[in-house]
């Protein structure tokens, strides 16, 4: 059945009405959207309400954009700065408002100019990057990656582009590069020195060897004295090889379970065999189990030994003794020497550091045995201490964990 | 008694060796090119002491070029240098022992004893 012509008209007008309706809330909405007014539309399918998020999806965006450490800009097609997050406007040290609406290659350091527009025609047609270099704050350097890539906004291109920071890279690349240098500097100076010491150690031990025969007691005397020379020399050098190894990490420990006791028993035998000046004594109450470099801790106990030789007068004891206490091995040596002032007390486990005083002036060294043997028997997680009492003596001591 | 090889590019090292070892009634073939090493086949030494570094030569290289020909692969090797790592460089490349630059000469010569009896 048909309605007259009147009647459809009528129909028409009021559909037309509705339909005029909806376009402009479709219209309206979309004007709120671009307006950032709309936080969410709620649409009814299936009779189950969805829910859109709009403005706190995009402003989660923003936020990101704008708190990264990157900084991000935004070129129209004319390479104008549409939109600069407060990261790039950091680096540069330009307001962000000052930059909107300038070209981005005003901003570029001359001398990238012309490479920097290759790069932003590259971009355009994709994905490109390119390493350089910004005049940053206080004038200081620094080394950046841009990073660029076309968008499509509002129906229009744009180039987006993010500016990585690469100081701290660079830094750390050139830290690695300086360590190894001086790796190589260790390896090369351990070898230099070494060499021409031991052509003199075999030269003077072939001249030992020679005038044995002669039975010269004098000039046997001269060579010992010679090889004696040189055996100082050879630990000075390594004393120095082994600051320079700590300084870098690079002391290498060749670790096992051996009994410190033992060690330091055998270590006080033999130095009794070399030394008439004084009398070590050897005291312990058990074997002392410990993990570690049983060279390294030799080396320590060798300079505590030594140390204190040196610093006491002749004729007076060094006692040496290991207990086990607390899950601790714990060796001590103990002289009866010119001992430490106490205001220098703290400091002689520092590096290059001797004890000021007029005589103490008159004792050659380097100030590193002590640090050295501090450095190693920290690695051991341990703890090297003194106890002194100025002109009467030192007690030197380390713990280390039993096992 | 025994026949040891020494390379080593520093002729003062040779010279002192040479004397000291041949006192001792060791025969000792001398060379401050290591290259000859790799044509001695014939020689037969008990050992061979090789330096490490020996002015544009590696001696991890004569090493592994002594070890990788029928003729020499049996002759034991030891490495000698004032290098810091000479410890571990002789343990990857598993030479039979090591010997460290400045050395003792009576050190010397009891490891020359001692890896030499090892080898046989």
């Amino acid at each position: 059945m048909q309605g007259t012509p009147e009647e459809t008209y009528e129909a028409l007008l009021a559909r037309n009405e509705v339909l005029q309706l909806q376009l402009d809330e479709a219209e309206s909405i979309i004007e709120a959207i671009r307006n950032g007014e709309v936080d969410a539309l709620i649409v009814k399918k299936d009779n189950e309400p969805q829910i859109y998020s709009l403005k706190s999806a995009d402003h989660t965006y923003r936020v990101f954009i704008e708190k990264m450490n990157d900084g991000a800009i935004t070129l129209d097609r004319d390479g104008i700065i549409i939109y600069c997050n407060s990261s790039f406007s950091n680096m540069v040290n330009i307001p962000s408002e000052e930059m909107l609406g300038t070209s981005f290659l005003d901003i570029i350091p001359s001398a990238y100019a012309e490479e920097v527009n290759g790069l932003l025609q590259k971009g355009w047609n994709g994905d490109s990057k390119t390493e350089m270099i910004f005049p940053g704050k206080n004038n200081r350097n620094m080394p950046v990656m841009l990073s660029l890539s076309p968008l499509e906004i509002d129906g229009g291109q744009s180039l987006s582009i993010i500016i990585t920071d690469l100081s701290f890279q660079k830094e750390t690349q050139q830290q690695k590069k300086s360590l190894e240098q001086k790796d190589e500097f260790i390896s090369i100076a351990s070898h230099e020195l070494k060499t021409p010491v031991t052509s003199i150690k075999g030269y003077i031990q072939l001249l030992r060897y020679t005038f044995k025969d002669i039975d010269d007691a004098k000039i046997e005397e001269m060579l010992v004295k010679a090889d004696a020379q040189i055996t100082k020399l050879m630990s000075l050098i390594s004393e120095l090889l082994d600051v320079k190894k700590i300084e870098t990490g690079q002391l290498k420990y060749h670790e096992e379970d051996f009994d410190l006791c033992k060690l330091v028993k055998d270590m006080v035998a033999e130095l009794e065999n070399f030394t008439d000046s004084h009398t070590l004594s050897f005291k312990n109450d058990c074997p002392c189990m410990v993990h570690g470099d049983p060279n390294k801790i030799g080396q320590v106990i060798s300079n505590l030994l030594e140390n204190a030789i040196k610093y006491s007068p002749a004729h007076t004891p060094i006692s040496v003794e290991v207990t086990a206490v607390n899950g601790e091995a714990c060796c001590s040596v103990q002289d009866f020497g010119m001992g430490i002032p106490a205001d220098q007390l703290s400091k002689i486990f520092e590096r290059f550091y001797r004890v000021d005083g007029k005589v103490e002036n008159t004792f050659s060294g380097l100030g590193l045995g002590l640090y050295i043997s501090a450095e190693i028997i920290k690695k051991h997680r341990g703890k090297l201490s003194v106890d002194s009492e100025y002109g009467k003596g030192s007690v030197f001591q380390f713990r280390l964990p039993l096992i | 008694m025994s026949k040891i090889c020494i390379a080593d590019d520093d002729a003062d090292i040779i010279g002192i060796l040479k004397m000291m070892l041949q006192t001792r009634g060791h025969q000792v073939i001398a060379t401050t090119n290591p290259t000859e090493l790799l044509t001695m086949g014939s020689e037969n030494p008990d050992l061979i002491i090789l330096d490490l570094w020996m002015s544009g030569i590696d001696g991890r290289d004569i090493l592994t070029s002594l070890r990788s020909q029928e003729s020499t692969k049996h002759i034991p090797i030891v490495f000698m240098s004032a290098n810091a790592s000479l410890k571990e460089i002789a343990a990857e490349y598993n030479a039979d022992d090591f010997i460290e630059k400045p050395f003792d000469m009576g050190f010397m010569l009891n490891k020359i004893q001692e890896v030499i009896a090892r080898s046989k």
